[in-house]
């Protein structure tokens, strides 16, 4: 392996914490979406590198597996934002508090 | 052969089947028809029977009941003298109850139940008197407790007579705890529930345990025969029909603690102790019921403390070793009681419900034949010479008397002076029913069912008469129950003529004091309670009261305690606390979902900070 586990996984943390953030302090529901996909990514990112340390392809597998879904989660995602931006005229996400206990 | 002795119980279970499965469906007279005729048959058939109780009696077996290890229970039936005398007494007398019970309800609406239980009443009283097992008998024993229950509280809607009834099941109850002890007690120890081979094992235990064990036995037995603490059931059993009163008092329920005492005689019979306390407890018991009858104005309660008194009587034989006394005034009190009771029945009918003696008087004017056979009853009550009364409690007094201590002079002092309260008494109501002029009465209802009037003369007859069953030799007779009954009769009687005519010539002064006192005295005077003795007398010496002071309301209290900490406080309160503490729970949580995605996100974050760091320390 060219590239040190510990750089990978110390990338992945960095975005995994960039994402986090994004998403913690973006209030526009399209960009709380994108923090996690970078997030998603992120976790990608270190399957792929502990596939390449181990040797083995599961990680590798399961990368595409995870794209899949997050294809599919992000069809279903941009939807519902499309519905929702219809019902309420915005985006922000603190508009949508119907599920309050 | 022997096996017919089982239908004896069996005719009136049969009645009661019959009755209380289709009593509904059936006619009005055939339902008293059935209860009446299959107590009339085990009647016949005890006499038909007879002659299978001479001797040692005879003994046989259905099958075996309960077979668990060394416990065997065979339904066991001994046709002994002892058994045998009772059985046709109470099969007789609960003959003539039946009949008259028949016109007693002839306008009630509920007959098929109150025969049911009529029959069931008898059939439970057989099985005791017939039952050669402990446990058998104290099937019998709770068949005639429940059966007295749902009697007494016959007219149900009233709360005053349900209550009554649930006193007589809770007061003998009490006593029939001490039985079952008893019973355990004998089963650890002879391994066995037959009354026979415990009779014949007795003598191997020590005194100590037959005192104890005596003084169980007397504790069941005071409760069902009404004997001093347990008591209080009695007079408001009065609150059933008459009938019942008659059942109860006369043939079945409280002579049933006196038989259970005779019928384990060779064994109560080891403690001299035991003896004393059950002949104190007889004595005190005839006295204390005596004195409280004095003053009564109910005419059913004033025969209701006669019957204490006389059971008390009875109790006061056994102690004092005659078996064949008590038996006998047992056989003679049956008669004259259900007499007594059944005639008052017809006092209370012909003046249409009322039972008060300061409102009724003048009876006799309208029906002279009621008159005689009150004046019957009163008199064999009272201990009128050569009346069945006078013969069996001359007995007891003679027995008691015979026996020669200190201890049972005073006994016999205290019996004799209940002797003299019991013709004061039995005078007093005579007079105020039935003589003088009718005080404040309702008009009368004339009618009689024909039932009701003609089974009186038979006990009538049967009263006057029963002397003749043990008459002594001082007059001719030969003692016939006592040789009758041989081994069981218990202690046999030596005593000198001149104490003997002493006693006889005691007795009759006594009746004639009695009722000397009352002609001239008391005649009409109601002695309405207003003094404070008259008063107390009136309550029967407040005993309730007493009873309610020191259990009912304890017990009262302790339930309350229970129910307001125990029950409300620690277990509601732990119950009650754990859901508050859930719904406060959910209540603050409620506030962590705003509903807003942030807050969610800042949660999920939070949480995987959390694990992650748990993770960390947890690697480190």
């Amino acid at each position: 392996m060219i590239v040190p586990m510990t750089h990978i996984l110390a990338i992945s943390a960095a975005m995994f914490v960039m994402g986090l953030a994004c998403v913690l302090a973006q209030r526009n529901l399209i960009r709380i979406l994108i923090g996690f996909e970078i997030m998603l990514n992120a976790v990608g990112l270190t399957l792929v590198g502990a596939s390449a340390l181990w040797q083995k392809v599961d990680g590798q597998i399961f990368v595409i597996f995870l794209m899949a879904v997050t294809s599919a989660e992000v069809a279903i995602a941009l939807a519902l934002v499309v519905y929702l931006r219809r019902r309420k005229a915005t985006l922000e996400a603190d508009a949508y508090a119907g599920m309050k206990g | 052969m022997d096996v017919l002795l089982f239908l004896i119980p069996a005719l009136p279970l049969a009645g009661a089947l019959v009755n209380g499965l289709l009593g509904g469906l059936l006619p009005r007279a055939l339902r008293a028809g059935i209860a009446v005729g299959a107590v009339a048959a085990s009647c016949v058939l005890t006499l038909v029977l007879w002659p299978l109780a001479a001797g040692t009696g005879t003994r046989a077996t259905l099958f075996t009941w309960l077979d668990s290890g060394s416990l065997q229970v065979p339904v066991e039936i001994l046709f002994d003298p002892l058994s045998a005398s009772m059985t046709l007494m109470v099969t007789a007398v609960s003959t003539l109850i039946h009949l008259y019970a028949a016109g007693y309800m002839e306008e009630e609406v509920d007959t098929a139940r109150f025969f049911t239980l009529l029959n069931l009443f008898v059939f439970a009283m057989l099985l005791i008197v017939l039952a050669d097992n402990l446990l058998l008998l104290f099937l019998g024993w709770e068949g005639v407790g429940l059966c007295s229950y749902a009697l007494i509280g016959f007219w149900y809607a009233k709360t005053q007579n349900a209550a009554a009834g649930r006193k007589a099941f809770l007061v003998t109850r009490v006593g029939d705890v001490f039985l079952g002890i008893a019973l355990l007690w004998l089963f650890s120890l002879f391994g066995t529930l037959s009354i026979s081979s415990i009779n014949a094992q007795a003598p191997l235990l020590d005194s100590g345990t037959l005192l104890l064990l005596t003084l169980l036995l007397l504790g069941g037995a005071c409760g069902k025969s009404a004997q001093l603490p347990l008591m209080t059931w009695l007079p408001d059993a009065m609150a059933g029909p008459t009938p019942v009163s008659a059942l109860i008092h006369a043939a079945t329920m409280v002579t049933a603690g006196v038989y259970l005492l005779c019928r384990l005689f060779p064994l109560i019979s080891l403690s001299p102790t035991g003896l004393a306390c059950i002949a104190l407890v007889g004595a005190l018991t005839a006295l204390y019921a005596a004195s409280c009858a004095l003053v009564q104005t109910d005419i059913k309660r004033v025969l209701a403390f006669s019957t204490m008194s006389q059971v008390g009587f009875m109790m006061l034989a056994v102690g004092v070793g005659s078996v064949s006394a008590a038996l006998f005034h047992l056989l003679t009190h049956a008669f004259f009681k259900a007499l007594l009771f059944l005639a008052a029945g017809c006092v209370i009918h012909l003046a249409a419900g009322e039972n008060d003696l300061t409102r009724l008087g003048g009876m006799r004017k309208e029906s002279p034949f009621l008159f005689w056979m009150f004046l019957i009853g009163v008199l064999c009550l009272a201990g009128a010479p050569l009346t069945g009364g006078f013969f069996s409690k001359d007995g007891i007094l003679l027995a008691d008397f015979a026996r020669a201590t200190p201890f049972y002079w005073t006994t016999w002092a205290l019996s004799s002076l209940t002797a003299l309260l019991t013709s004061i008494y039995a005078f007093r109501l005579l007079y105020l029913v039935f003589l003088g002029e009718p005080r404040d009465r309702r008009t009368k209802s004339p009618y009689l069912p024909d039932t009701m009037r003609w089974t009186l003369p038979p006990l009538a007859l049967a009263g006057l008469l029963g002397g003749l069953l043990n008459l002594p030799p001082l007059f001719g007779g030969t003692e016939r129950l006592t040789m009758f009954l041989g081994d069981l009769a218990g202690a046999t009687l030596h005593v000198g003529l001149a104490v003997e005519w002493f006693l006889l010539l005691l007795a009759t002064a006594l009746f004639a004091l009695g009722w000397a006192l009352v002609h001239l005295r008391l005649r009409y005077e109601l002695r309405s309670p207003s003094g404070r003795f008259g008063d107390f007398l009136l309550r029967a010496w407040r005993v309730d009261d007493l009873v309610a002071r020191l259990v009912v309301r304890p017990f009262q209290w302790v339930g309350e305690v229970l129910w307001l900490w125990g029950d409300r406080r620690l277990i509601d309160g732990a119950v009650e606390g754990t859901g508050r503490l859930c719904l406060a729970g959910g209540e603050l949580l409620r506030r962590w979902t705003t509903g807003r995605l942030s807050t969610y996100l800042y949660s999920l974050a939070g949480g995987a900070a959390a694990i992650l760091i748990y993770l960390l320390i947890r690697a480190w």
